[in-house]
């Protein structure tokens, strides 16, 4: 076998924390070998072991069949390994033929600037990866799946063996999805590995060759994707059946809560949104990405107030022009960027937790530290967090602990209707189901819950009705049960003939 | 896990200042009697409460991530407004200093309007403001105009005794505890700081984001009025030219005191530590017969070597394992 890449008992440790305990893995030439594991399984630490970003404290590290000890970012690109993020990084005011250079060109001091070569060699890259982006725009300018076909870009060109996805389509539509996989099944044409991460079983049944799973920092099996299942899998990753992925419907939903009419906002690119929820009702809004979702979200939140049309809320009509007044009005709104909007990293879990119910916890401005210590150790334990303690900073929590903290904010504030935008994206398959069983429960308190969520299984699973968007409007309201080709065919506008 | 880790990094940043400040008032102390005197003791703290005052000023400005380079000019300009209401106007002292305080919170209003609601960046606003408060103070005493004969009922605020200390240091004392509670024990400080570190964040949490930049900005007018009328006693005149510089030495304080210039984390009583090291150390060198020149150089020096400190450890922890690793 000639593999590209092996790691024989690599061991890992930071301070107290074993990140990796004898991991073996391996990649060959030609294959997509998927890496699967909890949030806090150990992936981050592995990929950042092969691409020199940490030093194994144990264990064999062979690149090329050559054993590599001390591997460094730059070595390990010298060898050719790529990594593409999640979130792509690249100079946003530079243009793409720049970026790529940046990435190419040896870099000196008398370094002499070919313009008509960097953009011929940059329409090159991207003509071989079929990207249709013309070197000259502004990465600025670009979406973010755009960007990675850059980034993919720089791999192809730098003559990458070994290409690390990280989560590549946590923000992409299905039809940028396809196109992806399509670019990844031709990278592995051409012999190149990939190491495939990602928290969507059926892509990685899609996708992948072999899949490795991860837990506690254990490579627990590695093997060929025809001779397991989704279930098997689950099971691997979460050390126990995870029988009921979905909590059922408690029972026929309420009163309206909010009705919507003609609702429209030019800054936000929402029109025409006619649209009730119920108390006690989970309604799914599914769509595109760039289908107005998260934009109507922050209309509703106040943050891009409404230019026209009604919201009611219990019936009553008001106006919403901040997110205080949203606040006040009993509306919360989780949003999609837990890190930048959900929470505050570098605050201590408590202070995050009562940042939106100063007025009700505090009386007067005067702060309350015991209270709100015992207020936040109380959230930690009903809503499962696994955090060290009520001080420790946002910034040290999982995904999922991240997301929780961002939820127990919002229902410290007896919220009367619930924005949920995309609440499990990047949480691990245990919080996941412990996040649904969570919304479920509030609704069945009565919340009413308008849940945004571009996985199409979460939308169809948690839904007691599906609201579609495209194009900023609404472009069908479907039943709990609709079937998921009906909500893709809702989302794409395309006519319902598979 | 990361509560005693943070706590005790807070902890040594002050501690160490805390050490700095005593070690400078023994080395002064050592170099010759004068410096220890009790004179010169109420000597350096009626002189500190002008920079203390600012620096306090400053500290919930710079935790929400924002910056006031105005201060001192108007500083300046209230000196010069309060001498005019008084001698000019004709009013009484009390009332010439009401209006003043008014004065200065119009003035940090404008800063507060500009930069809160208007969204424009406080280092170019405050920078703005910083040569338009010095330029109408000197507009309006032409450039050479000075207040003085102040009645002695007055003076003595700056230069008599009340409580066994100079009379300013109560006053110094009272705002500096306010701003303490303000900042640690208030949900406003707590929403300061929430801005500082993510002003996006602040926003989806629904706190009043624009409101409380604008008080921080107001707050800090109010203070640097205070501060020019204290000012004005103690040197018994009031110039146009009263605390030039003023802001710089203040910012100094503040960040020598731990507060993070990028906003967010940041004490009231590191900004005290930071205030008194730049005191003693420019009170000392007078005492020691030092140009005023090496002042300047060793407050510079004390501020890089604070900050190089302070972020020491984290250096060599990035450092050191690899280190370790190398001969593997």
């Amino acid at each position: 076998m000639a593999d590209l890449l092996r790691l024989i008992s690599v061991t890992k440790s930071f301070g107290a924390v074993r990140a990796l305990r004898n991991v073996s893995f391996d990649l060959q030439p030609g294959e997509v070998h998927a890496l699967l594991g909890e949030n806090g399984a150990g992936k981050s630490t592995l990929i950042k072991i092969i691409t020199g970003a940490h030093q194994p404290d144990g264990g064999i590290l062979e690149i090329h069949r050559t054993r590599v000890r001390h591997l460094t970012p730059a070595v390990a690109r010298k060898l050719g390994i790529a990594c593409i993020y999640q979130q792509p990084a690249l100079f946003p005011d530079l243009t793409v033929a720049e970026n790529i250079a940046l990435r190419l060109e040896a870099a000196s001091v008398w370094h002499r600037v070919r313009w008509a070569p960097r953009q011929a060699q940059a329409q090159a890259l991207l003509q071989r990866i079929g990207a249709a982006i013309s070197p000259a725009a502004e990465i600025r300018s670009l979406s973010m799946p755009e960007q990675q076909l850059v980034e993919i870009a720089c791999a192809v060109g730098a003559g990458a063996r070994v290409v690390i996805m990280d989560e590549p389509t946590a923000s992409l539509t299905q039809p940028e999805q396809r196109r992806l996989f399509t670019l990844v099944r031709t990278l592995r044409a051409r012999g190149v590995g990939i190491i495939y991460i990602s928290h969507r079983l059926e892509e990685i049944f899609a996708l992948a060759d072999r899949v490795t799973v991860l837990r506690d920092g254990e490579s627990l099996h590695t093997c060929a994707l025809a001779d397991t299942n989704e279930a098997a899998l689950i099971h691997l990753m979460v050390g126990r059946e995870v029988s009921q992925i979905y909590p059922a419907a408690a029972g026929p939903a309420g009163r309206p809560r909010l009705e919507l009419r003609e609702l429209a906002c030019a800054a936000a690119g929402v029109h025409g949104i006619n649209l009730t929820v119920h108390a006690g009702e989970i309604l799914g809004l599914a769509g595109l990405v760039g289908a107005g979702r998260t934009e109507l979200a922050r209309v509703l939140f106040g943050i891009t107030p409404a230019d026209s049309g009604e919201i009611r809320l219990d019936g009553e009509r008001i106006r919403i022009s901040s997110p205080q007044e949203a606040t006040a009005f009993g509306i919360a709104y989780v949003p999609e960027d837990r890190r930048r909007h959900g929470i505050i990293l570098e605050m201590p879990i408590a202070h995050n937790m009562t940042l939106a119910i100063h007025r009700q916890i505090f009386r007067g401005m005067w702060l309350r530290l015991g209270a709100e210590r015992r207020f936040a150790l109380d959230c930690i334990q009903t809503l499962g967090i696994k955090a060290a303690s009520p001080s420790a900073p946002g910034s040290s929590l999982s995904g999922g602990n991240q997301q929780k903290v961002s939820l127990a904010r919002w229902l410290a504030t007896r919220p009367k209707l619930l924005i949920l935008d995309e609440p499990t994206q990047g949480v691990d398959v245990g919080a996941k189901s412990e996040i649904h069983k969570l919304i479920r429960q509030l609704a069945g308190e009565g919340l009413a819950v308008l849940m945004i969520s571009s996985d199409l299984p979460e939308i169809l699973g948690m839904s007691d009705r599906i609201a579609v968007m495209r194009g900023g409007t609404l472009a069908a309201l479907l039943p709990g049960h609709a079937a998921a080709n009906t909500v893709m065919t809702a989302a794409l506008g395309a006519k319902e003939n598979t | 896990m990361n509560r005693p880790g943070i706590k005790t990094a807070l902890l040594r940043h002050e501690t160490v200042l805390l050490v700095v400040v005593v070690l400078e008032w023994f080395c002064f102390n050592a170099m010759g009697p004068s410096f220890g005197s009790l004179d010169n003791t109420f000597d350096l703290l009626r002189h500190s409460v002008g920079i203390g005052l600012l620096a306090l000023a400053m500290t919930p400005v710079i935790l929400t991530g924002g910056i006031d380079l105005s201060v001192g000019s108007l500083l300046g300009l209230c000196a010069v407004l309060f001498g005019k209401f008084w001698r000019d106007a004709g009013l009484p002292i009390p009332l010439a200093a009401a209006v003043t305080l008014v004065c200065g919170a119009a003035a940090g209003g404008l800063n507060a309007v500009l930069i809160a609601r208007w969204r424009l960046p406080a280092l170019i606003v405050t920078l703005g403001t910083f040569s338009l408060f010095r330029g109408l103070a000197e507009a309006l005493t032409h450039g050479v105009d000075t207040f003085t004969n102040f009645p002695a009922a007055f003076l003595f605020l700056g230069q008599e005794h009340w409580l066994g200390m100079p009379a300013q240091a109560p006053i110094f004392l009272l705002i500096a505890a306010g701003v303490w509670l303000l900042v640690h024990r208030t949900t406003l400080g707590r929403s300061f700081r929430a801005i500082g570190y993510a002003p996006e964040g602040a926003r989806y949490a629904g706190l009043p984001v624009s409101r409380r930049l604008a008080l921080v900005y107001v707050l800090a007018g109010i203070i640097a009025a205070i501060a020019a009328i204290i000012y004005t006693a103690r040197l018994g005149q009031a110039k146009a030219d009263a605390g030039t510089g003023y802001e710089l030495l203040a910012i100094t304080a503040v960040v020598l005191g731990g507060t993070s210039i990028f906003g967010g984390s940041g004490t009231v009583h590191g900004t005290l530590l930071g205030t008194a090291a730049i005191a003693i150390l420019n009170n000392g060198l007078v005492h020691a017969r030092q140009p005023r020149e090496v002042a300047g150089m060793l407050t510079g020096l004390l501020l890089i070597l604070a900050l190089a400190g302070a972020s020491l450890p984290k250096v060599l922890a990035q450092r050191w394992p690899r280190r370790q690793n190398a001969p593997h």
